[in-house]
């Protein structure tokens, strides 16, 4: 029982990073679109573009982080 | 008693491969003739280190690219051997987290040393205390977020792809046992594995290798005065 509530607070943790993905998308399309706009101006979108999505990964990150420290010290 | 890690087992031999590329390619390097037409390994390497400077130069100005290209060029060298090792069915050795960590490290030192130089030694202590004086807690969260963020990102994408890779390749000789007489040789491994491998391994490892470059280059030429 304990081991289903630890496994279950990992997978809760990783279901809050999802929404970063949906958000990367969009940083994503606007790229594109912006990109469609004003092709000169490519090298500069992508690499803000890239680190932008980058930034708001973080959340992401922390979520696996915490997902592993549950796993791992919690689990153990 | 002395235990070999499996990812420090696949450092050492990757380490020797880079090692034995790089003498090989310096070897052709120098025999290599300005005039002539630059083919097989000499062109990859031009159109990489080309690459790299071109993406060095636009964040940067020139009198750092000539010190930060060669260490952008070995890091991304080594991120991406060690990302597709896995086609070598050796463990990642980014997916251990000492290593990212490392790598980040480097990087996080790299930006505070171009942030000194920069602003000069009052420049810089003043730096920490920006905009005024509690600012200070939240100036050293935003230098661990940095590192933390940029080693985490590789160690987890590796990591979790290694883990996929492993899942998908138990789960696919769970399914070919089940087919009579040469049910042993993993039919559906063969079939399926190699596409997965070119997502898990070379894409994802390709592109991490990447974006760890341009957020080093970027992190370093945010700290860099205006051009």
């Amino acid at each position: 029982m304990e081991k289903a509530l630890i496994a279950f607070a990992a997978a809760l943790c990783v279901a809050a990073g999802c929404v970063t993905g949906i958000m990367e998308g969009k940083v994503a399309i606007q790229a594109v679109e912006s990109i469609g706009k004003n092709p000169d101006a490519a090298d500069k979108i992508q690499s803000m573009a890239i680190i932008g999505a980058a930034i708001s990964e973080t959340c992401a990150i922390y979520c696996l982080l915490v997902a592993f420290l549950i796993i791992f010290i919690v689990g153990a | 008693m002395f235990e070999l890690q499996a990812t420090v087992l696949s450092i050492i031999i990757i380490t020797i491969l880079l090692i034995v590329f790089l003498v090989i390619l310096n070897g052709k390097l120098k025999k290599f003739d300005p005039m002539d037409e630059p083919k097989g390994l000499v062109l990859l390497a031009m159109v990489a280190t080309q690459m790299v400077d071109k993406n060095v130069r636009e964040k940067t100005n020139d009198k750092v690219a000539k010190y930060l290209t060669p260490y952008i060029m070995t890091v991304v060298m080594y991120i991406f051997m060690a990302n597709i090792s896995g086609l070598l069915s050796l463990e990642a050795p980014t997916s251990n987290y000492s290593v990212t960590l490392v790598l980040a490290a480097i990087t996080c030192v790299l930006i505070e040393v171009y942030s000194a130089k920069a602003r000069g030694a009052k420049g810089y202590i003043k730096s920490w205390f920006e905009p005024f004086a509690p600012f200070v807690v939240l100036n050293v969260f935003s230098r661990i977020s940095t590192l933390l963020s940029l080693s985490l990102r590789l160690f987890g994408n590796i990591l979790s792809g290694g883990i996929l890779m492993s899942v998908i390749y138990q789960m696919l000789s769970a399914i070919s046992s089940k087919i009579p007489v040469i049910g042993q040789l993993n039919i559906a491994g063969i079939l399926v594995a190699p596409v997965l491998h070119f997502y898990f391994d070379l894409f994802s490892g390709a592109m991490q290798a990447f974006i760890f470059m341009t957020l080093t280059i970027s992190f370093i030429g945010k700290e860099l005065p205006e051009k």
